[in-house]
């Protein structure tokens, strides 16, 4: 049956899948950005311009909803997880524009030691796999396509901190030692945040705030 | 906190009507205790087992036991009349007295039980429309006809004429549903407050007022008791699917 | 038909439905004011002092009064109300306060062919139940009129019981009053006004029987002289003395239908002030 709120909920619904696709695009661009010779510092700031103002519209939008229909249970908690969830993807799109700076101070790393250029990929691909994954488990509201998410974000932090041994290990120029290691801190933001999405949906479905990291 | 009830594989009928199904549960003291679920769910039926009010229908009929501070109020030899002195009760539509001044009205249950020392009476009537916060608006006219107050009022009355008796529990079925919204605030305020004294059970079918009132939660569904649980766990987070449809609207 | 045509046929409708009303109205109470006329015109002349002070008279004998038929009704009625009406009062409470007991329906039927039965057969009872053994008496008359007043007593105290809505019961038990406390103050006293209307009214009613009065304590002459014995009856008299050859009787038969009526209109005035809203 369908309700008076239902169609709040799926307007909600439809604005977060749309920063999704936002977020996972802003973090492709700029990631590519650290390999090859194009400058996308423009158009990334754009998409995150764009999501930080979905963001506030959700925001607003939640906060209607609320107001007006005093929902309980799991509507309640869809929209408080919603809000949440909203920030996160905005986050993809701010630490992209941050990876994005990083490659017009620094020049990318694509002129840098080869380990450095395959770890970082490596990285990337992970990070952008953990983005698809937020992404399909919210369209799903599948819990156990979120809990997956856990097992990937463990293999980021363990890249994050191998990576910073390394550098401490290998002597490499400064310039690389420090766009590489400002790529992956964001690149494990990222993978944070996806977890997080991940922790929310679970919570929308079950009720049961877990950590999965 | 201590169980003021305990209530065990109740049952009840109107006639051959079976109204309610094998409920058991446990009532906090000194706590609201709000029961919800559609209508013709049993709930009116449910508080009324608990002061014995439901017998009084004719072919009205009860199994189980209700234990009231340990007591069984069905067992042998238990005195209605007693327990009803114990737990007091007040009905969706304000009933205030009307051939009884607001005076009178609120002594009528110990007028009627004996009591004639007019200091004690004095004494008890300005304590309990106090208690119901009614005292400060009838003080000067506590002569005038019980049914010449407003809806609010008159529902507050009621309330000072059952806390009158000192009861221990105080059993509201559907208190605000005739009310407007600002009287509906005013005794929502007041259930609150009298939870500090007294063990409160609601019957309500506005599932905003159960959550903004009490602090545990019954929802019974065609009389049977689905879910029983803290107000904020049931809001938030119920166990039960049938719950969880209620309380999203998809029924009731 | 036009819109201002059909609106004022709606009027002319309205107005003649109206004056039927009225006409009807005024049918009605033509019975009414010309029975008071007719008795207030014949009967004033003879209420004076000797009318109240005076024992009917003899034949032959000169002017007279109604005295002791004033007493002789009042003792009678009175005595009649005080077994009638508690037996009325009860039977009432308990068709209404007690309806799903097995014997209400019973009660209720037989107080239904109770009040059917005409009085001249409740009479004729009471005449074989008392008179065969104590003689004409005001004892016989008075349970005659006491048979006649119950059937209306419960039937009207019923129904004002049943107007007290069911919540105010409900209210008194859920404070711990009992059953029997809560129907003898909240229902009785929230249908007092009803209750005591009914009463009033069978005592009107009973005042005006004439003929279960004949046949259980005949004509008499003198002062109340004993429950066993005959009273005086304002209602008999006049209908003995009516068709008498006596100019002063006749008299007097108008001044007793005078005293009569204007004892059921004081008890109407009675209720009405009885009742009057306290608030």
């Amino acid at each position: 049956m369908s309700r008076i709120i239902d169609s709040g909920l799926e307007e909600l619904s439809a604005i977060l899948h749309k920063m999704g696709e936002l977020g996972y695009r802003a973090v492709l661009t700029a990631l590519t950005e650290c390999f090859e010779d194009k400058e996308a510092y423009n158009e990334v700031r754009e998409i995150s311009d764009i999501l930080v103002s979905m963001a506030y519209h959700v925001e607003d939008k939640a906060f209607e909803l609320i107001a007006r229909f005093q929902p309980v249970a799991s509507d309640l908690r869809t929209i408080k997880s919603y809000m949440k969830i909203a920030y996160d993807f905005a986050r993809f799109g701010r630490y992209a524009l941050d990876m994005s700076y990083t490659n017009q101070k620094f020049g990318g790393i694509r002129n840098c030691e080869t380990w450095m250029i395959s770890h970082v990929k490596e990285m990337g691909e992970k990070t952008l796999k953990m983005i698809s994954l937020s992404i399909a488990s919210l369209r799903s509201h599948n819990s156990q396509l979120a809990e997956k998410v856990a097992q990937t974000e463990r293999e980021i932090d363990k890249m994050y901190f191998d990576l910073l041994d390394k550098l401490i290990k290998r002597a490499a120029t400064t310039k690389c030692t420090v766009s590489s290691v400002l790529i992956v801190r964001y690149l494990e933001r990222i993978a944070d945040h996806a977890t997080y999405i991940c922790e929310s949906i679970i919570y929308i479905a079950t009720g049961q705030k877990v950590i999965l990291r | 906190m201590a169980h003021k009830f305990e209530i065990e594989n109740l049952n009840a009928w109107f006639g051959a009507r079976q109204v309610l199904k094998n409920i058991s549960m446990k009532i906090e003291e000194n706590a609201v205790t709000a029961i919800i679920g559609p209508s013709g769910c049993g709930k009116t039926t449910f508080i009324r087992c608990l002061n014995r009010m439901h017998e009084i229908t004719p072919g009205a009929s009860v199994s189980g036991k209700v234990l009231f501070n340990g007591l069984n109020i069905y067992g042998n030899g238990v005195d209605p009349v007693m327990i009803r002195r114990k737990i007091g009760m007040v009905f969706q539509k304000p009933n205030p007295f009307p051939m009884m001044s607001i005076y009178d009205n609120v002594l009528a249950g110990l007028k009627l039980n004996g009591v004639k020392d007019k200091k004690i009476l004095d004494v008890v009537a300005k304590q309990s429309l106090e208690l119901a916060n009614l005292w400060d608006e009838v003080k000067d006219d506590l002569n005038k006809s019980g049914a010449s107050l407003s809806g609010g009022q008159q529902q507050r009355l009621c309330i000072a004429r059952a806390l009158a008796v000192n009861p221990e529990v105080l059993l509201m079925d559907e208190p605000c549903s005739a009310l407007d919204p600002i009287a509906t605030a005013k005794i929502e305020t007041l259930i609150r407050k009298l939870a500090e004294n007294y063990t409160v059970v609601i019957v309500t079918h506005n599932m905003q007022q159960a959550a903004r009132v009490s602090d545990y939660i019954a929802f019974l569904y065609l009389g049977e008791l689905i879910e029983y649980g803290q107000t904020k766990q049931i809001f938030e987070n119920p166990k039960h699917e049938l719950t969880e449809r209620y309380l999203t609207g998809e029924f009731g | 038909m036009r819109k201002m045509d059909y609106y004022r046929f709606r009027l002319i409708k309205d107005y003649a439905a109206r004056f039927i009303v009225y006409l009807s109205l005024t049918v009605a109470l033509i019975p009414l004011f010309s029975i008071l006329y007719e008795v207030v015109q014949k009967g004033i002349s003879t209420i004076n002092i000797d009318f109240f002070v005076n024992p009917t008279p003899t034949v032959g004998e000169k002017g007279g009064g109604a005295a002791n038929a004033i007493q002789g009704t009042l003792i009678t009625i009175g005595l009649a109300s005080l077994i009638g009406i508690p037996i009325g009062l009860m039977s009432g409470v308990f068709l209404s306060e007690y309806s799903e007991h097995k014997l209400s329906v019973i009660v209720r039927f037989f107080n239904d062919v109770l009040s059917g039965i005409p009085s001249i057969v409740i009479g004729v009872f009471a005449y074989a139940l008392i008179v065969r053994s104590i003689g004409f008496s005001v004892i016989a008359a008075a349970f005659a009129l006491a048979i006649i007043m119950i059937p209306t007593v419960t039937r009207t105290t019923e129904e004002a019981l049943k107007l007290v809505p069911l919540s105010l019961r409900e209210a008194a038990i859920a404070l711990g009053v009992p059953r029997w406390k809560t129907i003898l103050t909240i229902v009785l006293r929230g249908a007092k006004k009803a209750v005591i209307t009914g009463i009033l009214l069978s005592i009107a009613k009973i005042s005006g029987e004439s003929a279960p009065v004949l046949v259980t304590m005949g004509y008499w002459r003198w002062w109340f002289a004993g429950l066993n014995r005959p009273a005086a009856n304002l209602a008999l008299n006049v209908f003995v003395f009516a068709v008498s050859p006596f100019e002063n009787w006749i008299a007097l038969a108008w001044g007793s239908a005078l005293v009569l009526i204007l004892l059921v209109l004081g008890i109407n005035i009675a209720v009405k002030i009885f009742t009057r809203e306290r608030y």
